[in-house]
């Protein structure tokens, strides 16, 4: 599909939101000239990918060098999604960070935290048995859910029902049988030195000389080695063979299937209302179903199936989505390019999530963060709009001042033309007629005061637009 | 062992103890960026400290023999205050001037640590500082200041007088790209780490070029981001291969003589806590420190680092006492590791 139109550049702008942080409206047309498909195209296979890169941030921000906070991580993050050319490698981290949720206070260390993003980074848009055997061995997951302490005769079973239960098949698919017989076959999968590591995980310790980072380790006299019997096949299973059963389950399929349409189409219910709540779009998790099947569990082709099927271009689907804190800020912070090096503000930026509810690598539980309009209550609507507002009230931001400047070169110069023009900066943002009509109507009143210059007077109308209910969903 | 023989079959330097230990406050260091070597022996370790943590922003006073003689200094914009505090150097009266590249400013401090005065403006004018991160001062008490977002090194007087600048932006002879670590050479010249061009280049106190040493790369004599650059009597160059998490030693024609990987012991400090919490000391005493483990990446020495304890890790400078002893301070490791000539 070549774009011709605003609708077209709309729909590209709808797959920036969804696929990535958002678009500013040169980028938008950039995409726009390729065409949708191209688009898509560049989004699953990026070419010439660049981010602010580890040199620059670890240089001026040493602690996301050594990362003993746990805020480390998420503040390295929160740079790599306002800068990458490839968010929607940041976007599958998030949703993988969601599912196999992992953090404080069992795993007090940024850095196995950090790692454990970075291998979504390497893993998450490859095939799913991989990812499930990579996180198995991840040692921050091992730590969370106790797999180090599961033991050849002596196992503890909260890796092997997590993997089931949350990770990928959902309750009602598989027994308390399966269960026991998941963790037999993952015993003698831990970390290295695992005594020392989690005894100062334990207490939080950064003595002597700061934290280890944890390594995985197999340890071949701890493992359970006689024949199991899992989701009715029998063997002498190790953790790869579950894995593999579990990845041929239709169950997985369309836990997974349902989870990506979630993140990436509509808001569904909270997992825990799955057993008993059909999807939204059934027919959309069978296509999906049928594309993690038919290629061999990949990750990809099912994103590719979905950013070109009909129910995610689907009018009625846009602005559907509560943008989660983190594709909040980070689209924010796209638009206003303040981060054009490293800055000790990004602290603060990074803060911000935590205060609207979204702690990066500190879920609420195994279950990660209850998505949709959930993120939403008075305390944290009041963090979101005035974070957005005060964002495009900095005239020194590079991002703004370029905005403005595009704007007052528009030729729409009525109250409305004003809004239009305001609207496609913010990255080709449509509004509906309630949201319109009060941006026009303060568009009237000179932006609040007839003392204000151009510049403030647009940058009020920026503001205005930001703490809109069109603004705040994707 | 990772040391590389020299030529003559001996090792140049060898590793002779560690200092320091992680704390954020009080005796200890917290993300040390510098290790100033005052002239009577006292060592002041200026501590970054973890962003967001206020209280260990400070500068640790001590010595090579792990004596502690208190802090100074803290968070925040007041005068003796630090936000990213970064760089330290002494002049010929036992004043310290410390750079702040947040501030962009300088604060001075006499050798006990009382503060004395501040300069420095925010821009990019003549004088002005953006970033201002490594500082060095020469026989008559100019200080050099690499001006790291200006790409430049500018060099004032004690009191903050503008005297003359080197270096303009770019990858040319005599350009820079965010510098970072500078010194005055015993003979004058001024050597900077010139990170974002992954070389060291050597000017005269004028400002006139007069060489550059490495190329980017992972090899003997190459660099990545180099943090800091030390001379000594004799013109052998030391650098801090921050990005290999390394140090290279150079003769002085520049020829390749010797790279340290890191050999970090137990400090006193550090001793002393595992003795005391004997706990941790006994699972450490049972653990092994130098495991063999497949890396994801084992081309990546950051990642390496952070799992191999003794090794360098963010090794942000590099420093000369008046014995020849090279003193490398490591920011995430929170200790220096201090290595001397070996006896011919």
């Amino acid at each position: 599909m070549v774009v011709e139109s605003k609708r077209d550049l709309e729909f590209i702008a709808h797959l920036m939101r969804r696929a990535g942080f958002g678009a500013t409206r040169a980028e938008i047309e950039e995409f726009g000239e390729r065409g949708y498909d191209a688009t898509v195209e560049n989004l699953l296979n990026p070419t010439d990918v660049r981010w602010m890169g580890d040199y620059m941030v670890r240089r001026f921000h040493h602690e996301q060098s050594g990362m003993m906070s746990i805020q480390a991580p998420g503040t390295n993050w929160l740079y790599r999604m306002v800068t990458t050319t490839d968010p929607l490698l940041e976007k599958m981290c998030l949703f993988w960070h969601g599912i196999f949720a992992t953090g404080v206070p069992k795993v007090a260390h940024g850095k196995v935290l950090w790692n454990q993003i970075r291998m979504f980074r390497r893993h998450g848009m490859s095939k799913f048995n991989d990812l499930l055997v990579e996180l198995s061995k991840d040692p921050a997951m091992i730590v969370w859910l106790d797999n180090y302490d599961n033991h050849k005769g002596a196992i503890n079973e909260n890796y092997g029902r997590e993997l089931l239960e949350l990770f990928s098949m959902g309750v009602g698919n598989y027994t308390e049988d399966d269960v026991k017989e998941a963790s037999r076959a993952f015993t003698g999968w831990t970390i290295g030195n695992t005594e020392y590591m989690v005894l100062r995980s334990e207490r939080d310790s950064d003595w002597p000389y700061g934290r280890i980072s944890w390594y995985s380790d197999y340890r071949t006299e701890d493992h359970d080695d006689d024949e199991k019997t899992f989701l009715g096949q029998t063997g002498n299973f190790n953790g790869e063979d579950i894995v593999d059963i579990i990845c041929q389950q239709e169950s997985t399929a369309r836990f997974i299937s349902r989870h990506m349409y979630h993140f990436f189409v509509a808001d569904e219910p909270p997992v825990p209302a799955w057993p008993y709540t059909p999807p939204r779009d059934p027919a959309a998790i069978d296509a999906l179903v049928q594309t993690y099947f038919d290629s061999g569990y990949d990750i990809k082709a099912m994103l590719d199936t979905l950013f070109h099927s009909e129910f995610f271009k689907d009018s009625g689907v846009r602005y559907e989505k509560v943008k989660s804190p983190a594709e909040l800020v980070a689209g924010v912070l796209r638009l206003t390019g303040e981060f054009d090096r490293p800055r000790r503000e990004i602290l603060d930026r990074g803060s911000q999530l935590t205060w609207m509810g979204q702690f990066l690598n500190n879920p609420p539980s195994v279950e990660g963060w209850h998505q949709g309009i959930e993120w939403i209550d008075t305390g944290t609507l009041v963090e979101r709009i005035n974070f957005a507002s005060e964002q495009f009230g900095n005239l020194d931001s590079p991002g703004v001042k370029s905005m403005i400047g595009n704007i007052l070169a528009d030729e729409r110069k009525s109250p409305g033309g004003l809004v239009d023009a305001c609207l496609d900066e913010m990255g080709v943002l449509s509004v509906s007629s309630e949201t319109r009509d009060a941006l026009e109507k303060f568009a009237q009143q000179s932006g609040g005061s007839p003392e204000l210059t151009d510049s403030e007077r647009i940058s009020m109308m920026l503001r205005l637009a930001a703490t809109t209910h069109d603004f705040q969903r994707a | 062992m990772t040391t590389v023989q020299t030529k003559a079959g001996t090792e140049f330097l060898s590793y002779a103890l560690s200092v320091g230990m992680s704390a954020d406050s009080g005796r200890g260091c917290y993300y040390p960026t510098d290790t100033l070597i005052g002239k009577n022996g006292r060592l002041y370790v200026i501590n970054r400290s973890l962003e967001g943590l206020d209280k260990g922003v400070r500068v640790t006073m001590c010595d090579i023999d792990s004596e502690y003689y208190g802090t100074f200094g803290s968070y925040g914009r007041g005068d003796g205050q630090f936000v990213w505090l970064t760089s330290g150097a002494m002049d010929s009266q036992g004043r310290i001037f410390i750079t702040d590249e947040y501030l962009h400013r300088i604060s001075a401090f006499d050798s006990d640590g009382n503060f004395l005065f501040t300069w420095g403006k925010h821009g990019s004018d003549e004088g002005q500082l953006d970033g201002p991160s490594g500082i060095a001062c020469d026989d008559s008490d100019n200080i050099y200041i690499a001006d790291t977002h200006n790409n430049r090194v500018q060099k004032f007087t004690s009191s903050g007088i503008f005297l003359s600048a080197i270096g303009s932006a770019g990858d040319g002879k005599g350009q820079l790209s965010l510098p970072w670590g500078v010194t005055v050479s015993p003979g004058g010249d001024v050597y900077v780490a010139d990170w974002g061009n992954d070389r060291i280049q050597r000017f005269k106190p004028d400002g006139e070029f007069v060489e550059s040493y490495g190329e980017p790369g992972n090899g003997n004599g190459q660099f990545t981001r180099p943090s800091s650059v030390a001379v000594d009597e004799e013109g052998y160059v030391y650098v801090a291969d921050w990005g290999n998490e390394r140090v290279q030693v150079l003769d002085p024609d520049g020829g390749f003589v010797q790279m340290l990987r890191g050999e970090a012991t137990l400090s006193k400090w550090a001793a002393n806590f595992l003795a005391v919490n004997n706990e941790e000391g006994d699972a450490r005493s049972r653990a092994n420190l130098e495991p063999q483990i497949e890396f994801f990446d084992p081309d990546d020495p950051h990642e390496v680092s952070s799992k191999i304890e003794k090794y360098f890790w963010s090794p942000m400078s590099v420093k000369l006492d008046a014995q020849g002893r090279l003193y490398v301070t490591e920011g995430n490791r929170h200790r220096i590791q201090i290595y001397q000539r070996t006896p011919l």
